[in-house]
């Protein structure tokens, strides 16, 4: 990932290094295209009056060029109307091309120099020493400094002003993976500020509706339990058949099973972590819950997982009560260890699931359709779903061995 | 005159059906409706047992559990909603003698009071009983006892089980457990681990034929079940 404050620093960094460059540049290729003009014509008029005519000897109008090459500190040339040169004085100059004729800035290999036409026709070209005129990488490194001192000066503001976002970023992550009192400090007046507003605000407000949810699911349990309980005992008190007592209790449980999976299932959405993580024996626990039952048998090695017992114990349950109820005896459960993956597989002597029937399998309160027979809360196999994959694993419906549910958990 | 039991409850009606029930086995139950009620009750009347409610509207039941047992060794019930998050082990750790999910076979009750009760009788326990349910392994006695009643083992049978109980939970195969038994002298001619097992079956399983304590696994071994009634 690309830090946010890092594009921004390099956007201005490269903005200050696109400035020096093309400043640079530009001074680099305007020095021979300087505008010409009238300027130059007065320039030649009054150096005129300086040099000698043309008619002068040789030797005095070099004269006349070494005392004015003196007094400018500059190297000077003249030139004659042919582009013949008359006279000279310092480094060499070369003659004006097609650039510098009608006076004007020439380039030249010692820098640019300047062409002055004379009234006469002759022309001088002056050069002025180089460090009365800087050159393209002094300029360069000028303003590369200039850009060093603000791409410095930058780096705390732009850092500042991204520094929060991360900050905001953080506390999202935070609340994302659960932890619901996250907050972010408000800081500044500016959009980024109302944004962490904004989100103290809706973290807020999910905080108190999962605390709602929580309590209601505590206490929710807690008072459905209690008439219930009442009715249990109510009955043991009644004067009635003893069958019919015995159906009334059976109804009793069968709802207090509900409650049950229902609490359960709502606790495990409510929720992303697991409460406890013991290592579990998930051949002992097979065993121990498939004692409750007849008919049921368990084989197979003993591979340690980590995980809620009481919710493992559950899956297990669920999946014996689904084989007793939808399946025909005898059921086998069976534990292999599998490419580090615990394996629990639950058999049952049963027809194998319809194709069509088995994508919904696993969804809360779907029935097989013309399934008939005894039935169950209908919450059994989504809860077996929510534990396994709870514990990082899955079930699946596993018809190549037939009616048959396999439930894999990473082993420890 | 029964024994007198203290019953700390928020729901009158429950708590009026409960002393009826109760009442008819023999005990005498007086009633609080919330913890502090409960606890001065507790500190006024003499009572053999606390039978108290987990969720109480001005307290939790675990902060009275811990109050209770800090001053007196009156053996609590607690109980709790079924699937409550609340483990029975802190239920226990603070305290709690055994706990009872709501909603509860009235006879579950009644057992598990006497049960509760019967201990107490007996005085504290050695530190070196584990309990599983009704199931108690003493190993400073080198008794097993169900129901409080001693079955009959023979030293090897009761290191065989001893072994396995210590590793409740864990499916311990025939070698593992011939290696943890074998200095114990035997007194059987028959030297198979098997026999062993469906002897310590008949003398501890309420049905030796579908045992819950002592479960095979086909291919592994032997588990002691560390949930039992």
């Amino acid at each position: 990932m690309r830090r946010l404050y890092l594009q921004v620093y390099l956007t201005i960094v490269a903005s200050l290094v696109l400035v020096v460059l093309t400043a640079g540049l530009i001074w680099h290729f305007t020095s021979g295209f300087r505008p010409f003009g009238q300027q130059f014509e007065v320039a030649g008029e009054i150096i005129a009056e300086l040099v000698p005519p043309v008619a002068a000897p040789a030797q005095v109008q070099q004269q006349a060029i070494d005392r004015l090459a003196r007094r400018f500190d500059a190297d000077l040339a003249l030139f004659g109307r042919g582009n013949e040169l008359l006279a000279a004085a310092g480094r060499p100059l070369p003659a004006p091309g097609r650039i510098g004729r009608n006076g004007g800035w020439m380039p030249t290999a010692g820098g640019p120099a300047l062409s002055i036409p004379l009234p006469d026709g002759r022309r001088l070209v002056a050069r002025l020493p180089a460090r009365q005129r800087p050159g393209a990488l002094v300029v360069a490194a000028f303003l590369g400094a200039i850009a060093l001192v603000v791409a410095l000066g930058a780096r705390p503001v732009v850092r500042r002003l991204t520094g929060r976002l991360e900050r905001l970023q953080r506390g999202v992550e935070s609340l994302g993976a659960g932890d619901l009192r996250a907050r972010v400090k408000v800081e500044g007046r500016d959009e980024v500020a109302r944004l962490a507003q904004s989100f103290n605000q809706a973290a807020a407000r999910i905080e108190s509706l999962v605390e709602a949810h929580k309590m209601l699911l505590a206490h929710a349990s807690h008072e459905l339990r209690t008439p219930l309980t009442r009715i249990r005992l109510g009955l043991e008190l009644v004067d009635a058949p003893s069958e019919r007592k015995a159906q009334l209790a059976h109804d009793v449980a069968e709802l207090d099973q509900l409650v049950d999976e229902i609490l359960l299932a709502s606790r495990l959405e409510a929720t992303d972590a697991l409460d406890v993580r013991d290592d579990i024996d998930l051949a002992a626990l097979a065993a121990e819950e498939c004692a409750r039952y007849d008919d049921c048998s368990v084989a197979g090695t003993s591979v340690a997982v980590r995980g809620d017992p009481m919710l493992l114990r559950r899956m297990i349950r669920n999946l014996v009560e689904n084989a007793r109820l939808h399946g025909k005896p005898p059921i086998e459960v069976a534990i292999a260890r599998d490419d580090g993956r615990a394996m629990l597989s639950v058999l049952d002597r049963g027809p194998v699931i319809a194709a069509d029937a088995r994508a919904r399998l696993f969804s809360s309160f779907y029935r097989i359709p013309g399934g008939g027979g005894p039935q169950g809360t209908g919450l059994g196999l989504a809860l077996v779903r929510q534990i396994a994959r709870r514990h990082g694993g899955d079930v699946a419906y596993d018809p190549a061995r037939g009616n048959c549910f396999t439930v894999s958990l990473p082993a420890k | 005159m029964g024994e007198r039991l203290l019953l700390i409850e928020d729901d009158s009606r429950l708590a009026e059906m409960v002393g009826e029930y109760l009442g008819k086995a023999g005990f005498q139950v007086i009633h609080a409706e919330d913890g502090s009620r409960g606890l001065a009750l507790h500190g006024r009347e003499a009572v053999d047992a606390v039978i108290l409610d987990l969720m109480l509207p001005d307290a939790d039941g675990l902060e009275i559990c811990r109050q209770i047992h800090a001053r007196s060794d009156t053996p609590i019930l607690m109980l709790t909603a079924r699937g409550d998050p609340m483990d029975r082990i802190v239920g226990l750790e603070m305290g709690a003698d055994d706990y009872l999910p709501k909603p509860f076979e009235p006879r579950e009750l009644l057992a598990r009071l006497r049960a509760i009760l019967r201990r107490r009788r007996a005085g504290p326990a050695p530190a070196d009983v584990l309990r599983y349910g009704r199931l108690e392994i003493d190993r400073g006695s080198r008794e097993v006892r169900l129901d409080g009643a001693p079955r009959p083992l023979t030293g090897y049978q009761f290191a065989l089980l001893l072994a396995l109980a210590e590793r409740a939970g864990r499916v311990m195969s025939r070698d593992a457990l011939m290696d943890l038994v074998k200095g114990e002298p035997i007194e059987a001619f028959d030297r198979s681990i098997d026999v062993h097992i469906s002897r310590i079956r008949a003398a501890i399983e309420d049905d030796p034929k579908k045992p819950r304590r002592v479960i095979t696994v086909r291919g592994a071994g032997y588990v002691f079940a560390r949930a039992q009634d």
